[in-house]
Order: structure tokens, then C-alpha cells, then sequence
């Protein structure tokens, strides 16, 4: 008896460790997703997506203002937002993406005489106009101190509404967004998959319906199959190696750019597509091609009316996961297309994609983690989507057959 | 359009082709051959491009700073920045051991909790749960490594300075052995998970009634007749595993810290990776900063060969038993 | 009386809504072989499945009535399943070697009750596979895995590893049916050798198997236990028509 009873003990203690092993596991990975929500939803909103990274400077100067504002400080303002009746502008104290303090425009009046300033750097700029949301850095006057964002937004306005002039206002767009890395992530699937779709699809129709099934197909086989092996830096510096300098050559491009890096992901992707379009071209029922063939059709023409558009649900499949691989890849494209945070986006030029942005974030001093999760967030809802649309896709595939 | 139809004609008589029909056929099939070549040679242009950049440092003067000596480079402890340091003494040495020891320890931490959990999902959970929590590791192995190297330096590198405190250690911002060990371990897990539960969902009913009906618990027959059935299976995912470790980039970069001396076997110590270093010097865009980059990946590249071809003789030695 | 090592008292067994067995009464005596024989899906597995409980497995498996292990039933809440299993062996349909060396297939389940001492392990192993009749066969290759045996081989391992935990009855579900009749005329003569120390209850769709090996034969049909007598009564002077139908193969 007292060796099911050492059993029993032995049995729970193995079970005790699997329970914990197993919850630690979920719970540590779950926390991963917490913490990228936690940190990164306080800054996603449109603004975010929409925004030039880099911020804008801006040095308005006014001369001779002939009319003030008298609009009063309409309702929506909040007792947080300072207004100056004179001026017509409501500042608010905020912090940026970066977490530091800064005094942002939330308000302007019609009639604001701030509208008259010019562009100190660009005489001829017509279309110079400070805007709501824009970030004040500082206004100088003529006779006393300048205010400075450090004092707050309180003593900015009291500092303005005493004046009827002043030498120099600076000012700034907000930055920090990610717009230009959207785009470059954008161009970079579109591009990627232009490539790739193609080529992966070919491959697979060849090596499934017309290579003959010796050695030389097995060998060309696990030639491709070797890619899935080969860690994404090396892809990275196949890029460096052979795509920027080719389109170097040929296209306008001077460093790596968009299209070399989406040549190099092309190059990553390519086992992936091969193997489940073949996959999804093996289940295709052999009698639909005889059919075919049967009716006169020659081996393309079955190829293309016939077994390809059955084949596509796993097309389908292979280009949302690719999408997703795309997204999130990072060191590949470190190589291949740079790190330099860009606002105006070249097919040609250099740029981030998300992932890369948020590396680049990361290895800056200091290190903007908000920034960072904010981004982390995106990139994970829209893997989370593609992977969830893949399970419905091939559910709804398998209901089907 | 004649020229087009002028090649048509031609190729038409250069293979007796009877119709139009046929040339077209023959264009589309070219089509496909083409494209199976252009897949299956860029594991060709892989290796010889970055072979080619990469023996630049070894055979060439590197712009006067003198070639770089093999065998050091292989077994040296020390990394110097060329075009800094005005010095050819760059060396792997040190960072493949610290490669090598970090994938490892991360595997060690990774794999017995991630069988564990394959183990609970598969065999031990309720139904619900188990399909609840299935999707959920699949849907963490999808998770991109830069997100994991995020969670890295926002979280890990934190925890890791505080326990160093606790120990006595100054740990230089939690860039340590065991930030990259934890951030790669955690990485590897859901894909270690993943593959595990489903070789241990396929083992074969029979064996499992098989152990139950000779008295033992249900508890036994999991871990002395499943798990072993689904060894070859455990293997194969935890070799995966730590290719992914050795492979990773991003992520290590940001918590590894980047040593320029080693090997660093203490756990609060600053380390470095192949990867990582590879990642060094990205403004180079020639010189010998630029091309040893490429000598480091083909070091990576048999560092990962030897440590498959290693783990699959392991794994037919262990694995002799022939699991159907 | 004495000589019955299972009484089965008005068993009742239900998969969800469909009951697979209507009450069954039968004994089990100790030293004999007891064939249950019948149309497949009649029941005759799902009764044996009964005797050691590998139905509770089945989740939407129910059971009603008794199934007395020496005048204890099975089904009793705080029966001790484990401990049956040790005592009551099962032999399954398909071979189901574990993915171990030979020795440790016969060692399993003597370590999973906690023997650790090597001279008595290897001492089970070898009584195990000397009275399964392989030990000649494999005694220069207890470290090979298992997988490495033929079928039949494979077979009478599993046969060995029932036995080295010296229980009181093996239950065998059609042990034969996946193997070549040299194989199958092997594990026969091993049965037959085994009874004298055992209480066999083998599932055969072979009549001529069922005549060849056993002492008692039970007939199943639909659930339910048409007849159950002496083998040689069975197969010569059954009592119901349904049996006789059956032997001489007029439906099955």
C-alpha cells in the first residue's frame, strides 16, 4: 500500500509541475500581448497614422497687426486650454509620443491676427499658416524674455496677451507619426507580392503537374525547401549583396530602397507560397484534369481553367500568411531597405516598414518604447486578423470539399 | 505585334509545333521551367554572393589596414571595429561560443515547459480549454520577433537589472546573458509548443490504452509511454527551436548589449550573438566594417549547418526507436 | 462457485443514447479459456472492455449493473481501477508494443508499480517472455526496440508484458486478426500453455479459432448474450436457433 501511496505522490507532484509549466507558459506569453496593449493603446489614434514622423519647423514672424481678435473663448474649450482674447489662440499643456512636455494649439478664432504672420525662412510661402494641433516651442518678444513650452501653456498665453506684437514665434507640426512607415509597408507587400505570387506559383504548378519525378526535380525541390532553413539576416544580406546593387544600377535608387528590399522578402517568401499552393494543387482530384484533357484542352489550359482556380483557397492562404511574414519582418530588411525613418516615401529610396520603425526606435537613445508598443499594437492586431481569416478561411475550405 | 508574330512563326518551325495553340503552350510551360530555376537557384546565389563579399576581409589588404587572419578570426576573444580602431583584429570566436551557450540555455528553459504545455493541451485539458488554448499558441507563434524583442527591452531588461541588484551585480541596463536567453526562450516557446502538441495529439491510441491496462495511472502512461512516443516528434520542434535562437537577429540585438570581448558565460554580463554583431556598423557601406558583416553570416550559416547536422545524428542515435 | 473470478450480474452499458448491451449475465471461471464470439459490432469487445473498465475512457460511456471481481464490483465508486488493471491483463486487437526496447516493454509495468531492484526486473523478464514462448527467440536482443519484431513477435511481446505483471486473467481482443496464420498458430499454442495459470477471455471473430482454444463460448448477438455453455455444447447441440444460424454460418 505504501507504494501507491509513494506513486500517488510521484503522480501528483508530475501533475502539479505540468499544470504550473503549462500556466506559466500561457501566462508569461499572454502577458507579452498586455504589455504591448497596455503601453501602446494611449497613443494609437489617427492622428498617429496620418502624421510625418519628422517634425516641422516652423519661424513665424507678424509686423504691424492692424486688427485684433474679439472672438470669445468658445464653449468647447475646457479650463485646461488657455485662451488669449486678443490673440484668438487657445494653448493646452500635453505631452508628446516621446513623453516630455510640450504646449499644443487647440484652439484658433477665426479672426486670430496670427493668421498675418509670415515665414522668417521662406519669404515667398503663401501657404504658411500656424494650425490647431501644432506644437509652440517658444514666442520671442522685442522688449522682455522669451516663454519657452517649459513654463507651461498658463504662462505662454499671459506672456502673448500682454503684447501686441512679437519677433518671433516657433512652432511645429506634432510628428512622430507613422504615415510614411504605413506607406513604405504598404508598397513593400504590394511590391513584395508582385514578385513573389508569380513566381512561387509557377513553380509550384511546374513542380507539380509537369516535372517529371526523378532526381533532378527532388534535388530542385529541396533546393527550395533549404530557404525555409536559412535565417532571415542572411536573406538580409543577400539583399545587400545582390538587389541593392542591382537596382542601383537600374533604377534611380543611390542606397538599398523599397524594391530591393521587397526583391529580398520575395526571395523569403518563396518556399512558403511553393509549398501550399503545391499543396493545395495535390488535393485537386486527379480526375478533374483527366476530364479536361479529355475534352481536347492541352496540359496548360487544364492547368489554368482547371486546377489553379481549385488551388486558390490555398493561394489564398499562402498570400494572408505571407502578408503577415511581410509585416512583421525585421531583420531581413534592416540590410535591405535601411533604418532611416522617412515622411516622403520613394519606391526607390530609403524607408521603414513598421517592424523596422519600431527597431529603429529601439536602438535610439532613448529608446521610445511607448512609440514602439504603439506600433507593436498595429502590427499585432493585423497579424492576429490574418492569422484568425487563414483558420476561417480553411475552415469554411474544408466544409466545402 | 508582326515582330511578336515573326517569333511565333519561328519558334513555330524551329520545334515542328502544328498550331498557334502549341506555341503558346510551349511559351507557358517555358514560363514555369523559368520560374522553378529562378526559385531553386537563389539558395545558389545565397551562398556565393555572401561568400564572395565574405572572404573580401581574408584575402584582401582591406584598404591598408591588412588582411584579416583566418584562424584568429575563428578563435580570437576580441572584436575590433576596423575603420575605428584602424586594426584588422576582428574575431568570432568568442561570439560563437556565447551563440551557441545562449541558444542552448534558451532551449533548456524553452523546451521542458513547452512539452509540458503541449503535454496539458493535449492530453490534459478539457476539450474547450485545450482548443482555447491551441489557438492561442498558434496565435503567439505567429507573433513577429521584433515584438518580442519590444517586450525584451520594455520589460525583461527591467526585471533582469532589478534581480542583478538583488544579487550584488551592477548589471549595465539589463543588457545581459540572461535578458537574451529569456527574450529567445520566450520566442521559441509557442513554435516549441505548437509542434510538440501536435506530435503528441498523434500518438497512437492503442500505445496509451496499451499502458493504461497494464495498471499504470493515467499520469504514467503521459509521461512514460506518450512522451516517449512522441520523442522523434519533441525532437524535431526543439531542433527548430534552436535554429530560430541561433538564427534571430532583431530581437537579440536590442537586450544582448552588444560585448566586444567574451566569451561571457556570467549570466549579468553584457554578451553578444553573430546576429547581433552583424547588426553592428550598419552606416558602412564599404570598407571592411561593410564586408566582414558578410564573413559573420557565413560563420553563422555553418554554425547553424554543424548544429543540425549534430542535433539529427543525436536525434537518430536517441530516436533509433521507430515511432510509426 | 469458487472457481469464478467474474460474475457479471445484469449489465447494462449505454454509448450516449444507444445501448450497446442489454443485460448480460455471465461467469468467468478461473483456468479456462472463454471465447466470446458473434457478428461484429455485437458487443462481445465492449463487454470485454467491461471486464478490466478500459470503457471508462469513452466519455459518453454508462454503465448499469455489476461486474463482480471476486464478489467486489468493479463499477463500485472507491474500487480501486488501477489495481484490477494489474490483476486483470489485456491483449489488444493490433499490436501495441510501446516505443521501447523489448526489455523495457516487459519491465513497464512492474516499474509502474514501483520496482526498481534490477535483478528482480530482469528476473520478471525473463519468466515473462520464457512463458510467452519468445524468450528464445529474442534473449540476445532485449536492448532492440521492440518496433524491430515482426508482427507476430510484436504480438506475443505484448502477450509477455500482460503476463509480467502475473495477473489473474488476460483479456485478449481479437489478438490474431492482424497477424499471418504461423503467427496465429503460435500465440494459439501460447493460450493454451497460459491457461493453466491464467483465466483467458478472448474476443475472436473465428469460430474455428473459438472451437480450436476454448472451453466455454459465449455468443453475442445485438447486445445482448444469446447462449453461453460448454464449447463442445456450443458448437455441436446449441440451444437457440440464433447460434445455430450463426456457427453454421448462415448470417455474421
Amino acid at each position: 500500500m505504501s507504494m501507491s501511496s509513494k506513486r500517488k505522490r510521484i503522480d501528483n507532484l508530475l501533475q502539479i509541475i505540468t499544470y504550473g509549466a503549462a500556466s506559466v507558459a500561457v501566462i508569461i506569453l499572454s502577458l507579452i500581448v498586455v504589455f504591448v496593449f497596455k503601453n501602446g493603446s494611449g497613443l494609437i489614434n489617427l492622428d498617429l497614422i496620418t502624421n510625418d514622423y519628422h517634425a516641422q519647423y516652423y519661424n513665424g514672424g507678424i509686423e504691424n497687426v492692424t486688427s485684433f481678435s474679439n472672438t470669445p473663448k468658445p464653449n468647447i474649450l475646457t479650463e485646461e486650454d488657455y485662451y488669449s482674447l486678443k490673440w484668438g489662440i487657445a494653448l493646452t499643456d500635453d505631452i508628446d509620443r516621446e513623453g516630455k512636455p510640450i504646449i499644443i494649439v487647440s484652439y484658433i478664432a477665426e479672426d486670430s491676427p496670427l493668421y498675418q504672420m509670415y515665414d522668417k525662412n521662406n519669404l515667398d510661402n503663401d501657404s504658411f499658416a500656424i494650425e490647431v494641433e501644432n506644437i509652440v516651442q517658444s514666442i520671442k518678444f522685442y522688449d522682455k524674455d522669451s516663454t519657452l513650452s517649459i513654463y507651461g501653456a498658463q504662462h505662454m498665453i499671459n506672456e502673448l496677451d500682454a503684447e501686441s506684437e512679437f519677433r518671433e514665434m516657433v512652432f511645429t507640426s506634432l510628428g512622430g507619426g507613422i504615415r510614411g512607415s504605413l506607406i513604405t509597408t504598404l508598397y513593400t507587400i504590394g511590391l513584395t507580392l508582385l514578385f513573389a505570387l508569380p513566381v512561387g506559383i509557377f513553380t509550384a504548378i511546374y513542380l507539380n503537374e509537369f516535372a517529371k519525378k526523378n532526381r533532378l526535380t527532388n534535388i530542385i525541390r529541396s533546393m527550395i525547401e533549404m530557404l525555409t532553413g536559412v535565417p532571415s539576416i542572411i536573406f538580409g544580406l543577400m539583399g545587400l549583396a545582390v538587389f541593392v546593387p542591382l537596382t542601383v544600377r537600374y533604377t534611380p535608387a543611390d542606397s538599398a530602397n523599397i524594391l530591393s528590399g521587397s526583391l529580398t522578402l520575395a526571395v523569403i517568401l518563396l518556399p512558403v507560397i511553393i509549398r501550399s499552393t503545391e499543396e493545395s494543387l495535390k488535393v485537386v482530384p486527379d480526375d478533374f484534369r483527366f476530364a479536361s484533357l479529355a475534352l481536347g484542352a492541352n496540359s496548360t489550359q487544364t492547368t489554368f481553367k482547371v486546377v489553379l482556380p481549385s488551388a486558390l483557397p490555398g493561394i489564398m492562404t499562402a498570400t494572408l500568411l505571407a502578408i503577415g511574414r511581410i509585416i512583421g519582418e525585421s531583420a531581413a530588411l534592416i540590410f535591405a531597405i535601411g533604418t532611416a525613418i522617412k515622411d516622403d516615401i520613394s519606391i526607390f529610396g530609403k524607408s521603414t516598414t513598421l517592424a523596422v520603425h519600431i527597431w529603429s526606435l529601439l536602438t535610439d537613445e532613448p529608446a521610445n518604447i511607448e512609440l514602439a508598443s504603439t506600433i507593436s499594437l498595429i502590427i499585432l492586431m493585423i497579424v492576429l486578423i490574418l492569422n484568425i481569416s487563414v483558420k476561417l478561411l480553411s475552415r469554411s475550405y474544408l466544409k466545402r470539399v | 505585334m508582326d515582330f511578336i508574330k515573326k517569333q511565333f512563326g519561328k519558334i513555330k518551325d524551329l520545334f515542328h509545333f502544328n498550331s498557334k495553340k502549341e506555341v503558346v503552350d510551349f511559351i507557358i510551360k517555358l514560363f514555369f521551367l523559368i520560374s522553378t530555376i529562378v526559385s531553386a537557384s537563389f539558395i545558389v546565389i545565397i551562398i556565393v554572393f555572401i561568400t564572395k563579399e565574405g572572404i573580401k576581409p581574408f584575402v584582401t589588404d582591406n584598404g591598408g589596414i591588412g588582411s584579416v587572419n583566418l584562424v584568429r578570426f575563428l578563435t580570437g576573444t576580441t572584436w575590433l571595429e576596423g575603420t575605428a580602431f584602424k586594426s584588422n583584429l576582428y574575431s568570432v570566436g568568442f561570439i560563437i561560443i556565447n551563440t551557441l551557450y545562449i541558444s542552448l540555455l534558451s532551449l533548456l528553459i524553452a523546451m521542458p515547459i513547452g512539452v509540458l504545455t503541449a503535454l496539458f493541451i493535449a492530453k490534459i485539458a478539457p476539450k474547450r480549454l485545450s482548443e482555447i488554448l491551441r489557438t492561442v499558441i498558434e496565435l503567439l507563434a505567429a507573433i513577429p520577433s521584433i515584438v518580442y524583442g519590444l517586450f525584451g527591452s520594455g520589460i525583461i531588461l527591467v526585471f533582469v537589472y532589478n534581480l542583478a541588484k538583488v544579487f550584488g551585480v551592477q548589471s549595465p541596463g539589463g543588457n545581459s546573458v540572461l535578458a537574451t536567453v529569456l527574450v529567445l526562450a520566450l520566442m521559441i516557446l509557442p513554435t516549441i509548443t505548437a509542434l510538440s502538441e501536435v506530435a503528441i495529439r498523434s500518438v497512437e491510441k492503442d500505445i496509451e490504452h496499451g499502458s493504461l491496462a497494464l495498471g499504470a495511472t493515467k499520469t504514467q502512461t503521459n509521461f512514460k509511454v506518450v512522451l516517449t512516443s512522441a520523442k522523434s516528434g519533441i525532437f524535431s520542434a526543439s531542433i527548430l527551436g534552436i535554429g530560430r535562437a541561433l538564427g534571430e537577429a532583431t530581437a537579440v540585438s536590442l537586450v544582448a548589449g552588444n560585448a566586444r570581448s567574451g566569451p561571457t558565460l556570467s549570466f549579468f554580463q553584457t554578451t553578444s550573438t553573430l546576429t547581433s554583431t552583424m547588426l553592428q556598423g550598419l552606416k558602412e557601406t564599404t570598407g571592411i566594417d561593410y564586408d566582414i558583416r558578410f564573413s559573420v553570416g557565413i560563420v553563422l550559416m555553418v554554425v547553424i549547418l554543424l548544429t543540425n547536422a549534430g542535433l539529427n545524428f543525436v536525434k537518430k542515435r536517441i530516436g533509433n526507436v521507430h515511432v510509426k | 462457485m469458487i472457481n469464478n473470478v467474474f460474475t457479471i450480474k445484469n449489465l447494462n452499458l449505454f454509448y450516449g443514447k444507444y445501448q450497446a448491451l442489454h443485460s448480460i449475465n455471465l461467469d468467468i471461471e478461473r483456468n479456462k479459456v472463454t471465447a466470446l464470439i458473434g457478428p461484429s459490432g455485437c458487443g462481445k469487445s465492449t463487454f470485454l472492455r467491461c471486464l478490466n473498465r478500459m470503457n471508462d475512457l469513452i466519455d459518453s460511456c454508462q454503465i448499469d449493473g455489476e461486474v463482480l471481481y471476486h464478489n467486489d464490483n468493479v463499477y463500485n465508486r472507491n474500487f480501486d481501477v488501477i489495481s484490477l488493471r494489474t490483476k486483470v491483463g489485456m491483449v489488444f486487437q493490433k499490436p501495441n508494443p510501446f516505443p521501447m526496447t523489448i526489455y523495457d516493454n516487459i519491465a513497464y509495468g512492474p516499474r509502474c508499480q514501483g520496482i526498481k531492484d534490477k535483478t528482480e526486473l530482469n528476473k520478471i523478464v525473463e519468466k515473462s517472455l520464457k512463458n510467452s514462448a519468445l524468450w528464445e527467440e529474442v534473449k540476445d536482443r532485449l536492448k532492440d526496440s521492440a518496433m524491430s519484431l515482426s508482427g507476430g513477435q510484436q504480438q506475443r511481446l505484448c502477450i509477455a508484458r500482460a503476463i509480467a505483471m502475473e495477473p489473474e486473467v488476460i483479456l485478449m481482443d481479437e489478438p490474431t486478426s492482424a497477424l499471418d496464420p504461423i503467427a496465429t498458430m503460435k500465440i494459439e499454442e501460447l493460450i493454451n500453455d497460459l491457461k493453466q495459470n491464467y483465466a483467458i477471455v478472448i474476443v475472436t471473430h473465428s469460430m474455428q479459432q473459438a472451437a480450436r482454444i476454448s472451453d466455454n463460448t459465449a455468443f453475442f448477438h445485438l447486445g445482448e448474450l444469446v447462449e453461453y455453455d460448454k464449447t463442445d455444447i456450443i458448437f455441436t447441440t446449441p440451444k437457440e436457433v440464433k447460434t445455430e444460424e450463426y456457427i453454421t454460418g448462415r448470417f455474421g
